[in-house]
């Protein structure tokens, strides 16, 4: 396969940046996009070029850290999936990649395509634990928890912390992702002694990050790799609304 | 955040209630012409004389007024966040079409309110342009107000055209208020889903309808 990358290159936060464009011999259709990137990188190492930056870990989907926006989609043009499950078959022989670092204000690029997203983690310290003790696992399992809750709670704990969503909204919006972490705790008994304060302290960080609100488009749900309701965004407003004005 | 667009919502749906309530009232023009002109100038004159319907014209003139305000907030702080757009972004695979541009839409709908108050609210409540007359029955004759501007088929297509923005902002934006406000049943949300197609389908095709007929009297 022969591929045209077009990718944004950004030394550090403090410069601006620009796509460069880099023709690749020698890919093939079973190849992940991240060993394409791979391969293009080897190149580079080769013509003595600085290599391109870009995030990856576990490489089966499970991690959350290679979010990239690929030919205009968060990690490509396939629904709910992460950018290394992504193959080289799903492009065209001779087409071009253009591939971009995520865009919101609160994720500010570090270099090329790799983004800064500490703003979740900040999130999460805001609430998105519980400080209850369980105990040993034995303690934790007299907890009875209902199998429908259980598998709520678990939906929107499968969260990986991408990006995606945030990346996807036209308006930057961290609801996807914080409603998931609160809806994950607050329906489980163990998260709810500090569920009112857990929703509030969470969705009062998120905007002090400068995420955008949600305006219901549903694209985050669509490009979530964990197939994340967008029902989660309004369940967390009817428990701020619960939080707030309710009590 | 949440707070203005609780704003957004509670405005968005008093409007929903009250477009019901006007385009009912509005059917009133598809009737004959003798039938329509009285009734729909006794209908006028007893919402103007009702001392409860003073209070919610205030509510209703307040509730645009935030509906705007806020949304004009929310759409920068929005923008703010996104400061740098896509090289490519394809927002049709993951969204519609309608929910990435309310803004825009809404701005359509705006234009429309303000002709639309400048033809009717203009002349009948605050006296603007020539004077309205009194018809037979000695109410002030709103019917003619209206069957005049619709004899203009620019008036008409103008009218039923902008009726399409309305609808489109009206699906979004009903399903939208409901998750906004916290609703998040599924199968009520699917539900929700249709009824807000339902509605903004009536509110369109009835409001767009009738500059048509009237035009055709």
């Amino acid at each position: 396969m022969k591929i045209t990358f077009k990718i944004w290159r950004q030394e550090n936060s403090n410069t601006s940046g620009d796509f460069k464009s880099y023709d690749v011999d020698g890919l093939t259709e079973d190849m992940s996009f991240l060993e394409a990137l791979d391969h293009l990188n080897e190149l580079l190492v080769q013509r003595d070029e600085k290599v391109i930056a870009y995030e990856y870990d576990c490489r089966e989907g499970i991690c959350g850290q290679c979010g990239v926006f690929i030919n205009g989609r968060a990690h490509g043009p396939h629904a709910n999936m992460t950018t290394c499950q992504l193959h080289m078959r799903s492009f065209k022989d001779g087409g071009t990649i253009v591939v971009e670092p995520w865009r919101a204000k609160s994720f500010p690029i570090i270099k090329d395509l790799v983004v800064d997203r500490s703003a979740f983690d900040r999130i999460i310290e805001h609430g998105g634990y519980i400080s209850a003790k369980t105990g040993t696992a034995a303690e934790a399992n007299a907890i009875l928890v209902g199998k429908e809750i259980a598998d709520k709670a678990m939906d929107a704990a499968a969260c990986i912390g991408c990006g995606a969503c945030v990346a996807t909204c036209k308006n930057a919006s961290a609801a996807l992702f914080t409603a998931a972490k609160i809806n994950h705790l607050n329906n489980l008994p163990q998260g709810h002694q500090e569920a009112d304060k857990r929703v509030m302290e969470m969705t009062w960080q998120m905007e002090q990050e400068g995420f955008g609100s949600c305006t219901f488009t549903g694209a985050c749900e669509v490009e979530c790799p964990e197939s994340i309701s967008i029902t989660n965004i309004a369940e967390m407003n009817a428990r701020l609304v619960k939080a707030k004005w309710l009590r | 955040m949440f707070f203005r667009k609780t704003i957004i919502a509670l405005t968005g749906l008093f409007l929903c209630i009250f477009l019901i309530v006007h385009l009912s009232a509005n059917c009133i023009l598809m009737l004959p012409e003798e039938t329509a002109r009285s009734l729909y100038n006794s209908y006028s004159t007893a919402l103007r004389e009702s001392p409860l319907i003073k209070v919610i014209a205030y509510v209703l003139y307040l509730s645009i007024v935030l509906h705007i305000i806020y949304a004009l907030i929310v759409t920068i702080k929005n923008k703010k966040a996104k400061p740098q757009r896509y090289l490519m972004n394809h927002t049709k695979e993951n969204s519609s079409w309608t929910s990435q541009n309310m803004g825009l839409i809404g701005i359509l709908v705006l234009l429309f309110l303000v002709v639309h108050l400048a033809n009717f609210w203009a002349r009948i409540k605050l006296g603007m342009g020539d004077v309205v007359a009194l018809d037979t029955n000695g109410h002030v004759d709103v019917y003619e107000v209206t069957y005049s501007l619709f004899q203009n088929i620019y008036f008409v297509l103008f009218y039923t055209l902008l009726m399409i923005p309305l609808g489109l902002h009206l699906n979004h934006g009903l399903k939208s208020a409901f998750k906004t406000l916290g609703f998040y049943h599924k199968k009520g949300l699917r539900v929700l889903a249709k009824v807000s197609l339902f509605y903004a389908g009536i509110m369109a095709i009835g409001f767009g309808i009738i500059p048509f007929i009237v035009f055709f009297k």
